[in-house]
């Protein structure tokens, strides 16, 4: 078992809770023992490293310093923008020593432990994607996916910039496709797997937003994709529930099922109903759940 | 070396496109632009693109390769001949096809152009002395001042392929280089101005730009601290700003992201109503946590101090996000384990990379 601090974020605690009750579910058939952070916060998603750059890195140095607390070397995150930003604010503290030392002062001010900069921020893809976790993924995803036709969508913030996530090729990745076959599902290919879904200005500019999102669900739905799967819960949230938009915008209704990184494996892991929580997903599961008779 | 490229061709005036395959054999150390002058020195002398400098400096040869936008004369072609690859060559995106791989740039000026791309320094007489700006507050404008316009960051700009009246990443940076600029006078004009619709607020952070500029301008963090230096002189009225205060106010009141308020803080009551009906469709589903509990993050007393804290820091506006980059910029020159990588601007770890078929590039490990 590999012991990590676990950061679960706004969405997975809120309107994306079938994101963590599948995670926690899944962690130990892929050897991971999940220190859940109970006294943190928001990472801010871009919007307070944007509002107050300061305030943001303050807020992360805290969420870092919690997680070195645990004992763990690793923090885990279920999201491609937490990632992001705890990983830009941990390389920011960790490679500048009077940065660090002015954040500490004042996490020290307000009861925080200081922060030393030991941990490293993974998301849970790259710990599945590859080495042991890769290993045990493939043992623990028994039950498969019957060939199911999957398309993995990545998201932008888990590539890009790849300076500072610098997992896999930004521009090819694979970590996704290794895991859909791992699991007995059949990676599609398509354009738009690495663009942005429109997500982050959803609400203040609807309109390029969906522009944007149309483009992975209706190459994916060409493509001959049963479900799409993404490591980031505000993907899963523009994709599922965006989509009733773009019907409405379009007319077209693609009717494709997103599933949580952690709910593919969990599917082929053979987890139970109540883990996999997708009843809380706004397009239909049916078609994936149907054909493997879950 | 044998060389082989796939060139998409374009013909304006009868719009017919096609893909060529040509071969040729260029010496070891050619660039991709050394082999389209080989292509047209003798194979077609009909192949157009444009190119001057050679060297990185001019920003004329920006092109896609293999689907990202690049500047020819950076890309090394060896490690893709070795392979056996054969890259297509095309024109890059978001920019009309004047003919093979040469763009209208005409959309790309105006929209440099319409940041005022010139110091508005007022009419302050220095007298007998010279405006002096410290070696800090240039330091504040190194990276923008690093763009050469080459037009590979709006290549690839998500939010302009849905929005083709967004600024966008070039012209925006170019904007930050203003702003930011100790001299300059207009700076709250300048903020009032990108911040209207198709600005800073319309950037859907895909971060391509950053990926695929030549320079390290890294525009998507110009444009933040654009919208940092925005809001802290109050300009704010925007959806977009709007939207981003709601995550502030959230932290330190509750910790967690107020989600379910977070749709009539950012639009307002009266536009949001009107997502009622969206809204009642994911209620059903659990996409609407209810407001009240709130979810209130343990300790939360401490991020609440927090914010109180960092208001006397000094470390406001744009000044919050530069300080970031003393430790980041260094992810450029070195690699991670501190010391300094042998890593010329055409060899391993040039951007981006050739693609070179079967090479395992994903068994991951992370940056460090």
């Amino acid at each position: 078992m590999r012991t990590v601090a676990y950061y679960k974020g706004c969405l997975a605690s809120l309107s994306a809770k079938e994101l963590d009750i599948s995670t926690q579910a899944l962690a130990p058939k892929v050897g991971l023992e999940l220190i859940e952070l109970e006294a943190v916060t928001c990472c801010g998603a871009g919007d307070i490293h944007e509002a107050e750059p300061d305030y943001y890195l303050h807020l992360n140095a805290r969420i870092l310093a919690y997680a070195e607390e645990t004992g763990a070397d690793t923090l885990m995150t279920v999201c491609n923008v937490c990632t992001l930003n705890l990983r830009q604010a941990n390389h920011a503290l960790q490679g500048d020593p009077a940065l660090l030392e002015r954040v500490n002062r004042n996490l020290t001010k307000v009861g925080v432990p200081a922060y030393s900069g030991g941990v490293e921020v993974m998301h849970f893809l790259w710990l599945v994607a590859a080495g042991e976790g890769y290993e045990l993924l493939k043992g623990a995803a028994h039950r498969g996916l019957k060939g199911l036709k999957i398309a993995p969508f990545y998201g932008c913030q888990i590539l890009r910039p790849s300076k500072l996530l610098g997992f896999e090729d930004p521009d090819r990745p694979s970590s996704l496709e290794r895991i859909i076959e791992a699991c007995g599902g059949e990676a599609i290919d398509y354009p738009a797997k690495i663009k942005c879904c429109g997500f982050p200005i959803i609400q203040a500019r609807e309109e390029t937003a969906l522009a944007e999102l149309i483009q992975p669900i209706e190459q994916a739905k060409e493509a001959g994709a049963d479900a799409m799967v993404t490591p980031c819960p505000l993907c899963h949230l523009s994709l599922d529930a965006w989509q009733s938009k773009l019907k409405a915008q379009t007319g077209k209704d693609f009717q494709l099922p997103i599933l949580h990184l952690s709910q593919l494996v969990g599917v082929a892991a053979g987890l139970a109903d109540s883990e996999l929580k997708f009843k809380r997903h706004v397009v239909s599961v049916a078609p994936v759940t149907d054909k493997l008779a879950v | 070396m044998q060389v082989a490229l796939k060139i998409w061709r374009f013909d304006a005036e009868k719009g017919e496109r096609a893909l060529r395959e040509y071969e040729i054999d260029a010496p070891e150390e050619a660039t991709l632009l050394d082999c389209l002058d080989i292509v047209k020195d003798r194979l077609d002398g009909t192949l157009a693109y444009r190119k001057s400098c050679r060297m990185m400096i001019c920003g004329s040869c920006g092109m896609r390769m293999d689907g990202a936008a690049v500047l020819a004369c950076q890309v090394r072609m060896h490690d893709v001949a070795q392979a056996g690859h054969v890259p297509v060559i095309s024109a890059m995106g978001n920019l009309p096809i004047v003919k093979d791989l040469v763009v209208d740039m005409a959309p790309f000026w105006g929209k440099i152009r319409a940041v005022t791309p010139w110091l508005e320094p007022g009419f302050s007489d220095p007298g007998e002395q010279e405006h002096v700006v410290s070696q800090p507050q240039m330091n504040a404008i190194h990276k923008e001042s690093l763009c050469i316009m080459c037009g590979c960051c709006v290549s690839e700009c998500n939010s302009m392929e849905a929005d083709p009246d967004f600024l966008g990443p070039a012209a925006l940076a170019k904007g930050m280089r203003f702003v930011g600029d100790a001299r300059d006078q207009a700076t709250v004009e300048r903020l009032q101005a990108y911040s209207e619709p198709h600005g800073i607020w319309d950037c859907t952070r895909c971060y391509f730009c950053n990926e695929r500029c030549p320079k390290g301008v890294d525009p998507r963090d110009a444009i933040a601290k654009l919208g940092a230096e925005a809001m802290k002189e109050g300009i704010d009225s925007d959806m977009g700003a709007k939207h981003a205060k709601w995550f502030v106010t959230s932290a330190k009141t509750t910790g967690w992201l107020r989600e379910t308020e977070l749709v009539p803080k950012t639009q307002g009551i009266v536009k949001s109503l009107k997502e009622v009906k969206f809204a009642m469709g994911l209620l059903r589903h659990g996409k609407v946590p209810p407001p009240f509990p709130p979810h209130v993050a343990e300790h939360v007393g401490e991020a609440r101090a927090l914010y109180d804290l960092v208001q006397h820091e000094g470390e406001d506006g744009y000044d919050g996000i530069v300080q970031l980059e003393h430790a980041l910029g260094r992810l450029e020159h070195e690699d991670g384990h501190g010391e300094a990588a042998e890593r010329g601007p055409y060899g391993e770890g040039s951007f981006p990379k050739p693609y070179l078929p079967g090479e395992e590039s994903s068994d991951g490990g992370g940056s460090e």
